[in-house]
C-alpha cells in the first residue's frame, strides 16, 4: 500500500516534471528530486520488508489490463535508477546549462525525465505487451539523449549505430514475447518455472538483452554511444541503461525455466566480456571510450555471477548459488554508482579542457583537485580495490565460485578457469587505471587546454560527490546492504530463503573501515614527518636529464604497450609509421588506433557483402518492359516445370 | 590474554624482523662474490637515516606523491597481518580472506605505481608500466596457486588452506611461487635491485624521486612484501601448522632462512632475463601453478 502510493506519487512528480523541462529548469530539476525520492523510498520499503508489491487495474493499454509489480529484483534496479537519475540531473545543470547549448538544454531535460519514466516502466511492467512498449520508448530517449549535440558528424553515426543496434536486439525481443505469449496464452509475465517447454527462449532473451547490456561480442554500439554522448547521459546510459539488459536477462532467467546449458553459456560470455573488454580498454586513447569499454568489463563480472547463480540453482547448490547472485547484483549497484562518478569526472575534464583525448591532457590535478581526487576514488574502487564497494561484491563472486571449485560435481571445471580470469581482469583493470589516472590527472600538462583548465563548480561537485559517498558507504558497510541483496535472491529463486549472510561479510565490514582509517592515518604520519625534516621542492630528477619537457612523458599508448601486444590478436592495432631517417632526420612519428574490431572486421564486411549483392539484384531492374515480360515467361515456365516435376 | 600477546608480537616479526631478509641476501651474494659485503643490519641503518631526512618533491608531484607510499607500506602490513605465521597463528581469519591479501597486494601497487606517475617522468612511466603488465601474469600464477591450496584444504581460509602440505604437486607450487615471489620482489632474474639507472628496469626505476621518510616506507615495505612471499611460501609448501609450536617456528624460521639464501645465490648466478622473455618466465611460473593445480585437483578425485 505504501509502495503504490510512493510511486504514485514519483509517477505525478516525473510528470510535472516532463512538463517543466521546457521552460523552468529550477523547477525540473526540483520535480525530478521529487520524483526520485519516493521511488527509491518505495525501492527501499520493497527490499527492506522483502515483500512484493503488484497492481492490476482494469484499464486497458493497447488492449490489455495494465499489471505493475514491484519485487527484489525491480526494486533493486529501481533504486539505483534513482539515485543516478537525481546526480545526473544535477549535473546537466551545469554540464549542459541554457547559456551554452540554448537549444538543446531543454530537450536534454525533456528526454532525461522521459528516460528516467520509461526505464522506471520497464521496471514495473509485469505484462510482456507493455514491457515492449516501454522498452521500445526507452530505447528511443535514449537514442534523443545521445544525439543531444547532433551537430557533430560523429555524434550522429554514434546515435544512428546505437538506434539500429538497439532494434536488433528489439527484434529478439518481439520474437520472445510473441513466442511466449503463443504459448502461455497469455501477455501476462510472472514466474512460471515448472513449463519446461519455454526453456529455449531463454536464448532469444540473451540475445535481445544482450545487445543493450553489451556484453562481447555485442557491444558494438556501446564505445562510439558512450563516448559522444553527453557526460551525464554517458553516466545514465553506462550506469543504469545497460543494466535494464541485466534486469531482462535476470527476470526472465529467473521467471522462466531455462535450458541446462544456459548458466555455463552465461557465466563463459561474461568471462569473455570481461577480460575483452578490459583489454580493449587499454588500447583506447580516448577517455570516454576507454570508460565505455569498461563497462563491457564489468557486464562480465556481473554476468560470471548470474551465469554462476544459474548453473547452482540447476544443481540444486543454494548457498554458493546465492553468494554469486548476490555479488553479481551488488556489482549492478557498485558498477551503477562508481562508472557513473567516473563518466561524470570525466565530463568535467572535458567541460574544462574541451578535449577527450588522453595524450593533450595531463597534471590536471593542480587545476581540477576536486574533479581528480573524485575520480581516483571511482578508478580504486571500479579496480576492485579494497576498501571501497568495488572490492565487496568481487569478493562475493569469488567466495561463491570458490565454493563451487570445493563442492563435488561438474561446476570445478568452470570454476577454476573463471577464478583464475577474474584475477587477471582485476590486475588489467588496475593497470587501465593507473595510465587513466597517471596520464590525465598526474606530471605536467601535455597541452594548453590542459594547462588552463579549470575546477567544476558545485552542481557538478556536487553529484560527484553523491556517487562517491555511495561507493564508501557499500564499501564500508556492506553488512548493511545484504538484506536487501537477500531479498533479491529471494525474489529471483524462491527456494533459497534459508541462506544466511556470509558470517565473514561483517568482518570484512570491519576490515575496510579500519583499512581507510589506518590508511589516512598512514598518510597524515608521513605527511607530517616529511614535513618536519625539510621539505623542498624542486624539477622532477629524470636522472639528471637537464631539460625535461612535457612531451617526454610516458603517454597513454606507451604505458598500455606492452599489454596491448598480448592481445594485438584480437585488438588489431591500426599502427601509422614514419621512422625517421637521414643523418638529420625532419620528422618522425608513430600513431597508434585500436579499431572496434567486431564492428569493423566482421559485423562491416559482413554489411558489404549484402550491399554488393542487393546492389547485383538491383541491375535486374532497368525499365526495359520487354525484358519484364522475358522474366515473366520464365518465371512461369519455371514454376510449371517444378508443377509439372514435383507436383503430383 | 593470547591473542593481545600474539598480536604485538606478530606486528613486532613484521615491522622489525622483514629488513633483515634483504641484509641476508646481501650477505649471500657478497659471500659468493668472495666479498666482505655490508653489515646484514645495513637497511635498519639505511632506514633510520632517511626517517631523519628531508625531502626533496619534484614540482610536478601532488600530495599523493606523499600518500601513495605511505597507503601502500599500510596494504602491505595488513596483508602481512592476515597471513598466519606459523604457532603464533592469524590476526584475523575468515572466510575468504585470502582474496583480501591477493587484493591488498593489489592496492600497494595501485598506489606505488600511482606515486611514480606523479612526477612525469619517462623513467618512472617506464617502470610503472611494466610493474602493472608483469603483475597481471604473476596475479594469475599467485592465484592459481591459492585455488591448489584451497582445493587441498577445501577450504577459502589462510589459516585453514595453509595447514596440510601440498600434496604430490609441492615441488612445482615451490618452484612456480619461487618465480612469483622474485619477479614480485624485483629479484634477478626480472629486475635487478642494484640498479636505479637502466632502461630495463621494473621496481627500482619506480622509486626513483623518492627520497626521506617517504623513500624509507618504500624501502620498509618491500622488505615486509618480500618476506611475505617468503612466509607465503614456505607454509604452502611445509606443513608447518600440523608441526607442534616450537618445532613449527623452527620450521618457519628454518624455511624462510632457505627462502632467503636461495633468492641471494640465484641473484649470484644467473644474469637478468632479456626483457621480452619475463613475460615467458612468469607464463612458465603459471603453468607451474596449473599442473599442480591439476595434480591436486585429481588427486582430490581419486
Amino acid at each position: 500500500m505504501i509502495t503504490g502510493a510512493l510511486l504514485a506519487a514519483a509517477a505525478g512528480a516525473i510528470a510535472l516534471s516532463l512538463m517543466a523541462s521546457l521552460r523552468a529548469p529550477r523547477c525540473w530539476l526540483a520535480t525530478v528530486l521529487a520524483s526520485t525520492l519516493p521511488s527509491l523510498a518505495a525501492a527501499a520499503w520493497v527490499l527492506v520488508s522483502g515483500g512484493t508489491w503488484e497492481w492490476r487495474s482494469a484499464l486497458l493499454v493497447g488492449g490489455e489490463s495494465m499489471h505493475l509489480r514491484l519485487d527484489g529484483v525491480s526494486a533493486l534496479f529501481l533504486a539505483l535508477l534513482a539515485v543516478v537519475g537525481v546526480a545526473g540531473a544535477a549535473y546537466s545543470r551545469e554540464y549542459w546549462e541554457e547559456r551554452a547549448h540554448p537549444v538543446s538544454a531543454a530537450a536534454g531535460r525533456c528526454w532525461w525525465s522521459a528516460l528516467l519514466l520509461c526505464m522506471g516502466l520497464v521496471l514495473l511492467c509485469a505484462n510482456g505487451l507493455h514491457f515492449l512498449i516501454a522498452w521500445e520508448l526507452f530505447a528511443l530517449c535514449g537514442y534523443f539523449l545521445i544525439t543531444l549535440d547532433g551537430q557533430r558528424r560523429e555524434v550522429r553515426a554514434a546515435g544512428w549505430l546505437y538506434l539500429v543496434a538497439s532494434h536488433t536486439g528489439t527484434l529478439a525481443l518481439f520474437a520472445f514475447f510473441s513466442l511466449l505469449t503463443a504459448r502461455t496464452g497469455s501477455w501476462d509475465l510472472g514466474p512460471m518455472r515448472e513449463r519446461a517447454e519455454l526453456a529455449p527462449l531463454f536464448w532469444l532473451a540473451l540475445f535481445g538483452f544482450g545487445v543493450k547490456a553489451g556484453l562481447f561480442p555485442l557491444h558494438i554500439w556501446l564505445p562510439s554511444a558512450h563516448a559522444n554522448a553527453p557526460s551525464h547521459v554517458s553516466a545514465i546510459l553506462s550506469g543504469v541503461a545497460i543494466k535494464m539488459g541485466i534486469y531482462g536477462i535476470v527476470r526472465f532467467s529467473g521467471w522462466l525455466p531455462a535450458p541446462p546449458a544456459a548458466g555455463w553459456v552465461v557465466a563463459t560470455v561474461g568471462v569473455g566480456s570481461a577480460v575483452l573488454g578490459v583489454a580493449f580498454a587499454l588500447g583506447q586513447h580516448d577517455l570516454k571510450r576507454l570508460l565505455a569499454y569498461h563497462s563491457v568489463e564489468n557486464i562480465g563480472i556481473i554476468l560470471i555471477g548470474v551465469g554462476f547463480a544459474m548453473v547452482a540453482a540447476a544443481h540444486g547448490q543454494a548457498v554458493w548459488g546465492a553468494l554469486a547472485l548476490a555479488g553479481g547484483l551488488l556489482h549492478v549497484w557498485n558498477h551503477g554508482l562508481f562508472k557513473s562518478l567516473l563518466f561524470l569526472g570525466a565530463g568535467s575534464v572535458l567541460h574544462a579542457t574541451g578535449t577527450r583525448e588522453m595524450s593533450r591532457l595531463g597534471g590536471l590535478w593542480r587545476a581540477m583537485p576536486w574533479t581528480a581526487s573524485l575520480f581516483a576514488l571511482g578508478a580504486v574502487a571500479i579496480s576492485g580495490l579494497p576498501p571501497l564497494n568495488g572490492f565487496v561484491s568481487e569478493w562475493l563472486v569469488y567466495l561463491g565460485m570458490f565454493d563451487a571449485v570445493n563442492q563435488p560435481g561438474a561446476t570445478v571445471v568452470a570454476a577454476i578457469p573463471a577464478i583464475m580470469l577474474l584475477a587477471v581482469t582485476g590486475a588489467l583493470a588496475l593497470a587501465c587505471f593507473v595510465k587513466v589516472c597517471g596520464v590525465v590527472f598526474l606530471g605536467a600538462p601535455r597541452s594548453p587546454a590542459a594547462e588552463h583548465a579549470h575546477d567544476c563548480g558545485p552542481w557538478m561537485r556536487g553529484s560527484m560527490l553523491v556517487l562517491a559517498a555511495g561507493c564508501v558507504a557499500i564499501g564500508f558497510a556492506p553488512i548493511i546492504f545484504w538484506t536487501a541483496l537477500h531479498h533479491a535472491v529471494v525474489a529471483w529463486q524462491g527456494t533459497w530463503t534459508d541462506v544466511p549472510a556470509p558470517e565473514s561479510l561483517m568482518t570484512l565490514s570491519l576490515l575496510q573501515m579500519a583499512l581507510a582509517a589506518a590508511a589516512l592515518a598512514g598518510a597524515a604520519w608521513l605527511w607530517r614527518r616529511a614535513h618536519r625534516g625539510g621539505w623542498a621542492r624542486a624539477g622532477t630528477w629524470d636522472c639528471g636529464y637537464a631539460a625535461p619537457t612535457a612531451r617526454m612523458q610516458y603517454t597513454a599508448g606507451s604505458f598500455a604497450g606492452i599489454i596491448t601486444e598480448w592481445f594485438a590478436w584480437i585488438l588489431r592495432p591500426e599502427r601509422h609509421e614514419h621512422r625517421p631517417e637521414e643523418t638529420l632526420p625532419q620528422r618522425a612519428a608513430w600513431q597508434e588506433h585500436t579499431p572496434e574490431t567486431v564492428l569493423e572486421r566482421i559485423i562491416q564486411p559482413c554489411a558489404r557483402v549484402v550491399i554488393w549483392v542487393s546492389a547485383g539484384a538491383r541491375r535486374l531492374q532497368h525499365g526495359r518492359t520487354h525484358a519484364y515480360i522475358l522474366y515473366l515467361i520464365v518465371g512461369l515456365a519455371a514454376l510449371a516445370i517444378l508443377t509439372l516435376v514435383w507436383g503430383r | 590474554m593470547n591473542s593481545i600477546i600474539a598480536f604485538p608480537a606478530r606486528l613486532a616479526v613484521w615491522l622489525l624482523l622483514a629488513p633483515l631478509l634483504p641484509g641476508i641476501i646481501n650477505k649471500v651474494k657478497a659471500w659468493v662474490a668472495g666479498r666482505r659485503g655490508p653489515p646484514v643490519l645495513q637497511l635498519y641503518y639505511d632506514l633510520a637515516r632517511l626517517w631523519r631526512k628531508g625531502v626533496v618533491v619534484s614540482t610536478l608531484a601532488s600530495p599523493g606523491f606523499i600518500a601513495g607510499p605511505a597507503v601502500a607500506w599500510v596494504a602491505v602490513l595488513a596483508a602481512a597481518l592476515l597471513l598466519p605465521l606459523g604457532p603464533l597463528g592469524a590476526s584475523l581469519s575468515f572466510r575468504g580472506d585470502v582474496i583480501l591479501l591477493l587484493y591488498l597486494l593489489a592496492l600497494a601497487r595501485f598506489c606505488t605505481a600511482w606515486a611514480a606517475l606523479e612526477t612525469g617522468s619517462a623513467f618512472e612511466g617506464m617502470g610503472a608500466a611494466r610493474e602493472v603488465s608483469f603483475a597481471v601474469l604473476a596475479e594469475a600464477a599467485v592465484v592459481t596457486a591459492v585455488l591448489t591450496l584451497s582445493l587441498q584444504s577445501r577450504s577459502v581460509s589462510l589459516s585453514a588452506m595453509l595447514v596440510p602440505a601440498a600434496g604430490s604437486g609441492t615441488l612445482l607450487l615451490a618452484v612456480g611461487l619461487f618465480t612469483v615471489l622474485l619477479a614480485e620482489n624485483c629479484r634477478v632474474p626480472f629486475d635487478d635491485p642494484n640498479t636505479h639507472l637502466e632502461l630495463t628496469m621494473i621496481h627500482e626505476v619506480m622509486v626513483l624521486d623518492h627520497s626521506g621518510p617517504p623513500l624509507a616506507a618504500v624501502l620498509h615495505g618491500a622488505a615486509m612484501k618480500l618476506l611475505l612471499f617468503s612466509v607465503l611460501l614456505v607454509q604452502a609448501v611445509l606443513p608447518v601448522g600440523k608441526l607442534p609450536p616450537a618445532a613449527g617456528a623452527g620450521a618457519l624460521v628454518a624455511g624462510v632462512l632457505v627462502v632467503t639464501v636461495a633468492v641471494g645465490l640465484v641473484e649470484s648466478l644467473m644474469a637478468r632475463v632479456a626483457f621480452r622473455r619475463v613475460p615467458l618466465l612468469l607464463t612458465t611460473a603459471f603453468l607451474l601453478c596449473v599442473f599442480a593445480l591439476l595434480i591436486a585437483w585429481k588427486g582430490g578425485a581419486a
